[in-house]
């Protein structure tokens, strides 16, 4: 069978590309090797409101479970730094119900859609790739088409068989480890982050509210560490007397937290979302950096379509690295001055920052921040603090 | 030189992630509907051992095998 553009992966890159295309009235076909679109989830499900509007996805609640108004940061000692908005900020969605949804809106839009479907390798005639191979309930199927889309998650073979270079160190990485669990006693209207090196090494452990009494309960640790994710939130747990005994779901995942991919294109390939390590290395949020991306992916696939001229596709890494990628490269460079921080420098500046000017720190000028940190005497008298605050402005 | 291993899988403990397949440089791990490994193209580095979020993984020797 033949299709103008082919999509590897239903997750939020993949329909958000597969929407775009049929809409504009191209053949679309969008695979994913799940039986269930969305199923199991590798997410903490936590997205700033902002992306509704922006990408334009219907505010619908069957996905929203808990709208947010802000977070709550704790140091490795107990500090906290409450940042609270007057308007919803972000919410916590069901990426089960979610990315079923954004292909639902992809199959309306009149793109064809196969779950149980996985790619398992390129086709190749007179020397250009021209499709993809996969088993659809164990049948082989040949697809053919112009443009193949490898939106196909962490665990991405697609670019990488099309020989694009997506390799990234394991110390680029977060692995990751969630229960969704009942659990009281934090504010359900916020997020709440631990950092510590002994709580998360490179990362935090989260807790994102789906009901008051109910959370996403995770963690992210550098994935070259030689513990285990699941040691250090099991051990979290247990050092806080958190019973985990209602457990309704177990999530694991690897997150891509730097390494962004330098070439999204080859010929007709493109690569996008968590295949193409477009992630924020700084939090891990993926899903609004899979969002973006594909948002400038479809305007030049569709460009090149309609000019018949296949290299306009370059243009996509053009500005994706213009946009987001130059952007994302400093978060990464602020990431590695933070990977610095010993457990006193958490404590003091989480201590120093929940006395400082609260409504500029929580309008996010992160420029205040830093200098609120540098005034402070305590700082003032370590050249070592200086010279990392110093790096991080 | 690094000693050549055999990755192996604890199908129990697996969640089929792909955290492992998405990190070894060699594409030797494929993670579909079950986890595979092919030992043609591993180069023993373990990256995927220490990667995996509920250490599912394991390395065998492979001395005295034929
Ligand atoms: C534990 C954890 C918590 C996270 N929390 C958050 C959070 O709170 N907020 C946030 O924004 N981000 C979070 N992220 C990151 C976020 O989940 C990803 O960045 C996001 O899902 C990326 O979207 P994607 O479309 O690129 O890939 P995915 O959503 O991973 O989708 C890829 C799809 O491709 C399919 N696929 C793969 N290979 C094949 C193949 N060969 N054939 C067919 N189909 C294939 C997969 O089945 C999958 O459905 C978290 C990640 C983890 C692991
Ligand atoms: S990283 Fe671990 S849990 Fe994930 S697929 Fe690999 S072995 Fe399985
Ligand atoms: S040891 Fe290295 S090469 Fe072998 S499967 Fe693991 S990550 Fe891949």
């Amino acid at each position: 069978m033949r299709y103008d553009v082919v999509v590897v992966g239903a997750g939020i890159a993949g329909p958000i590309i597969a929407r775009n295309l049929a809409k504009a009235g191209y053949d679309v076909l969008m695979i994913d090797k799940k039986a269930e679109i969305g199923s199991p989830k590798r997410c903490g499900e936590g997205i700033s409101i902002g992306v509704f509007d922006k990408y334009d996805i219907p505010y619908d609640k069957r996905f929203i479970n808990r709208e947010i108004y802000g977070a709550k940061l704790y140091s490795p000692s107990g500090y906290e730094l409450e940042l609270r908005y007057k308007k919803v900020s972000g919410v916590i969605i069901e990426r089960k119900v979610f990315d079923k949804m954004l292909a639902f809106y992809a199959a309306r839009a009149g793109a064809d859609v196969w779950p149980r479907t996985e790619a398992t390798g390129l086709i190749r005639k007179e020397g250009r790739i021209a499709g993809i191979r996969a088993k659809h309930e164990g049948e082989p199927v040949e697809i053919e088409a112009e443009i193949i889309v490898a939106a196909d998650g962490v665990e991405s073979m697609v670019a990488r068989w099309a020989g694009i270079n997506t390799y990234a160190p394991p110390h680029e990485f977060d692995s990751s480890y969630e229960y969704e669990m009942l659990i009281e006693g934090y504010d359900p209207d916020l997020i709440h982050l631990w950092f510590g090196n002994e709580v998360a090494p490179r990362g935090y452990v989260w807790v994102f509210p789906k009901d008051e009494d109910r959370a996403n309960v995770g963690i992210g640790i550098n994935s070259d560490n030689p513990k285990t994710a699941k040691y250090y939130l099991d051990k979290w747990l247990r050092e806080r007397g958190i019973p985990a005994k209602k457990l309704l779901e177990i999530n694991v995942g690897a997150v891509p937290v730097g390494g962004f991919v330098k070439e999204l294109v080859r010929g007709n390939v493109l690569v996008v979302g968590d295949a193409a390590r477009q992630v924020n290395p700084m939090h891990g949020g993926g899903m609004a950096e899979a969002m973006g991306a594909a948002t400038i992916a479809s305007r030049w696939m569709i460009k090149a379509l309609e000019e018949e001229n296949l290299s306009l596709l370059q243009n996509y890494t053009r500005e994706w690295w213009e946009k987001d990628g130059r952007r994302l490269e400093k978060v990464l460079k602020a990431r590695r001055v933070t990977e610095k921080l010993t457990d006193e420098d958490l404590d003091l500046f989480i201590q120093i920052l929940s006395g400082a000017d609260a409504e500029k720190i929580a309008g996010g000028d992160y420029g205040e921040v830093i200098k609120a940190l540098l005034k402070h005497p305590k700082v003032l008298l370590s050249p070592r603090r200086i010279k990392l605050l110093k790096e991080l402005l | 030189m690094v000693e050549k291993v055999k990755i192996v899988v604890d199908d129990d403990r697996c969640y089929l992630c792909g955290g492992c397949a998405g990190m070894c440089p060699t594409l030797a791990i494929n993670v579909g509907p079950k986890w595979e490994f092919f030992i043609d193209k591993c180069i023993s580095c373990k990256i995927c051992i220490t990667a995996c979020p509920v250490g599912a993984l394991k390395a065998v020797p492979l001395e005295g095998e034929p």
